[in-house]
């Protein structure tokens, strides 16, 4: 018989996601992912002045600010087929990539490295054997006995108050928790190192964005960075000198620390590499542009049906023919009125219907976005499958070399098809934060080339139409493809539809019936303690989810949270 | 001399979610404050906060608040308050984690000495820019508690004889509550 088991963290918000999973004989037969709370922010736009869109947009969400804020000025210009000058397509370059980077780490360390480490084995570790161990490892100058020895006696002190603190509702001593303590102290000594590198990633961010949490230098056309080699003030020479070095503190974390960490880890549990896989139709978008058309990228976009590696479809740009004509979003299964068919995001409605959660009927406040009719897995997994299959020599070098090192580590022949699973999304992150790592420096290089050559111009002004014209400005995001929609009359916004990352990830079922990622990649995991189910955590963690950080409303009475319900 | 940030936490689309950026924006409007003290819309900042808490001697939060009391109502909570609701287990690692942060912060040594949160109880959290009338009504009054706090504080801070723009570019309504008296 068939157990249901409820995982939703019902905390002092009005909740976010929430997962629902039939187990039989310790395996999930069945799962819905749904989100509990209703935004329908876009209405705010509508009648509001186009430039002034992105303002309003990166205030979605506390974490992603910068990518709904460069993704609306793409929607303006893509609709207005408005350049933008190389130098600001290179400080926005610099931004997104620093953003990813401040992310990709923070996913990794803050967010679900607990789901694998078990940080009350860390007692039992030896700071002397854990320093061997990383030295043969990695190069990494931090991972000396001193800085092991302190983060030990650091979780020592946490266990021996009685007061676990941050780690009080960790599965530790999970049966599925496999680590030696000393690998579990290696990973939380660097779980301690990454929270300066994420800080100097992000710090980057500020400086180029003038501001942070919310970026100021955005504008449609451009960026509004004075450019002055001289000065302290504008962007000079002393300014991209800092910058210079807080990326290159970032990028040697990135490639001495977290890739080989991620390469480690997984090594050592060669099993998650075969569960965990679901939806395997990829969807990536080019970003990172290289010219004020953007007819070229840095990083390549497409699509891949079904698994099928040998036969990806490119994207020539980001905001491909083909891409524009197959997106629309099905609300068989979500709280809103339904038209009885699926709706393309510049007709798209957000009119709630509420009717409480239902399995079979309506059952989550998230759409169901569909690409050409399909449910579409994005993230940085489909970024690099669609890379890897396009052949491009950058996701190449970095795919290769990660598969080569878990292949060492663990002794069994890593292959790119190991990568549909819950640790092949771990792995891809890595990959990408690799990638990005190299292109950081990269772009910082083309900025000053640039500007050395004379170029000062950051800005094209824009021209609007009275009559109707539409957009789609995308940007892959760390968490996969966004894109927002616009439409435009008389300079006014007349629609506005964003169709974020974890829409398409944690969408609900379609008219159809066909699961969206995160419930296909639930179906068939092995749990060794139903009413403990980490299992389920690791893999809905490895998409890194983020259900719009839409409310911050406080809720001092502590109202019992309830963590997990078993029927 | 120490070390203060004073945080408007809150998603301005999201009514009087707002309500913590609406007043960062209208202190630093009205008053003048040395530069060791930092006023910041913060936005909904989730584990980020961490960044912006640490090697703060001192931190005032301003968020809207969910109690047992009318619409507008200004709860002051200490850091005893807010860490006595335990960290849940994260789904979305991004939801908003006042109370991860503040453990957080303590297990890397970087938490603020002092701490503390000025609530306003909100009365509606619909999609729209724009503060309810109880609360908006209620902004002097949580000013005064983020002013007396200072002064307990012993940090300085001036009333501007022509207070500058808000800045609060994201409601329709402009008249903002009157200005309040000076103190030192």
């Amino acid at each position: 018989m068939a157990k249901r088991i409820t995982i939703d963290p019902i905390t002092r918000i009005e909740g976010h996601l929430r997962i629902d999973v039939e187990v039989d004989n310790n395996s999930v037969s069945n799962a819905w992912a749904s989100c509990t709370m209703w935004r329908g922010i876009e209405k705010i736009l509508r009648g509001r002045d186009p430039r002034d869109a992105w303002l309003f947009t990166q205030r979605f969400c506390g974490v992603c600010t910068t990518v709904h804020a460069m993704a609306s000025v793409r929607a303006v210009e893509d609709a207005l087929k408005l350049e933008v000058p190389l130098n600001a397509q290179y400080i926005r370059n610099l931004i997104l990539i620093a953003h990813a980077l401040h992310d990709h780490i923070v996913h990794f360390y803050q967010l679900s490295a607990l789901d694998w480490v078990d940080i009350l084995q860390i007692p039992k570790a030896d700071p002397d054997r854990t320093a061997k161990l990383a030295e043969s490892l990695s190069p990494w100058t931090r991972n000396s006995r001193n800085e092991f020895k302190a983060a030990q006696d650091k979780v020592n002190a946490v266990a021996g108050s009685g007061q676990l603190g941050i780690f009080m509702n960790g599965y530790w001593g999970h049966p599925a928790m496999r680590l030696s303590p000393d690998v579990n102290l290696l990973a939380f000594t660097h779980y301690v190192q990454a929270l300066e590198y994420q800080r100097k990633a992000l710090q980057v961010v500020g400086m180029l964005g003038s501001k942070t949490p919310h970026i100021q230098n955005l504008t449609v056309g451009g960026v509004a960075n004075a450019i002055d080699l001289d000065s302290g003030n504008a962007l000079g020479m002393d300014r991209l000198e800092q910058i210079r070095v807080l990326l290159d503190e970032v990028v040697r974390f990135i490639h001495e620390v977290y890739f080989v960490d991620v390469c480690a880890v997984a090594a050592m549990y060669p099993d998650w590499f075969k569960i965990g896989s679901g939806v395997r139709n990829y969807l990536a978008v080019p970003d990172l542009p290289l010219d004020s058309r953007g007819s070229a990228y840095d990083l390549p976009g497409g699509y891949i049906m079904n698994g099928n590696i040998g036969g990806t479809h490119a994207f020539q740009t980001a905001s491909d023919k083909e891409f524009r004509e197959s997106v629309s979003e099905d609300v068989t299964h979500a709280y809103y009125r339904d038209g009885g068919k699926s709706l393309h995001p510049w007709v798209g409605e957000t009119e709630p219907a509420f009717t409480g959660w239902d399995g079979e009927q309506k059952y989550s406040w998230v759409k169901a976005p569909r690409f050409k009719g399909e449910p579409m897995q994005v993230g940085p997994l489909a970024q690099v499958l669609v890379g890897y299959a396009q052949g491009h020599p950058l996701t190449r070098k970095y795919a290769d070399l990660a598969l080569s090192k878990v292949s060492a580590l663990s002794g069994v022949h890593a292959s790119p098809e190991l990568l549909h699973s819950t640790l092949g999304r771990h792995a891809a992150r890595a990959i990408r934060a690799a990638m990005l790592a190299e292109l950081a420096q990269k772009h910082w290089q083309l900025l000053v080339d640039n500007i050395s050559k004379g170029d000062f111009t950051v800005h094209n002004p824009p021209e609007f139409p009275w009559h109707e014209v539409e957009g789609v400005g995308t940007h892959e995001a760390p968490r996969g493809t966004l894109s927002h929609w616009i439409v435009i009359k008389s300079e006014k916004i007349k629609n506005y539809q964003a169709v974020v990352p974890s829409t398409w990830n944690a969408s609900p079922r379609d008219r159809a019936g066909a699961h969206g990622p995160y419930e296909a990649s639930l179906l068939r995991t092995p749990l060794a303690r139903p009413e403990e189910p980490l299992e389920v955590l690791r893999t809905v963690h490895s998409f890194d989810p983020c259900m719009a950080c839409a409310c911050h409303t406080f809720d001092p009475s502590g109202r019992q949270i309830e963590k997990v319900r078993v029927l | 001399m120490k070390k203060v940030l004073i945080g408007g936490i809150g998603n301005i689309l999201l009514g009087d979610d707002g309500v913590g950026p609406y007043i960062a924006r209208l202190l630093t409007a009205f008053y003048e404050f040395d530069e060791n003290v930092e006023v910041v819309d913060l936005g909904t900042p989730a584990l980020d906060l961490i960044d912006q808490i640490s090697g703060k001697d001192a931190v005032i939060l301003i968020d809207s608040i969910k109690a047992d009391a009318p619409a507008g109502t200004v709860l002051l909570c200490g850091k005893a308050d807010i860490c006595r609701n335990s960290p849940c287990v994260r789904m979305d690692p991004h939801s908003p984690a006042l109370v991860e942060t503040l453990l957080a912060a303590d297990m890397f040594s970087v938490a603020p000495r002092e701490l503390l949160l000025v609530g306003i109880v909100g009365e509606s959290y619909d999609s729209g820019c724009e503060l309810s009338d109880a609360v908006r009504a209620s902004t002097p009054h949580a000013i005064t508690e983020i002013l007396s706090e200072l002064h307990r504080l012993s940090i300085p801070y001036w009333g501007r004889e022509n207070p500058a723009e808000a800045g609060i570019w994201w409601t329709a309504v402009k008249e903002h509550p009157p200005a309040l008296a000076c103190r030192h």
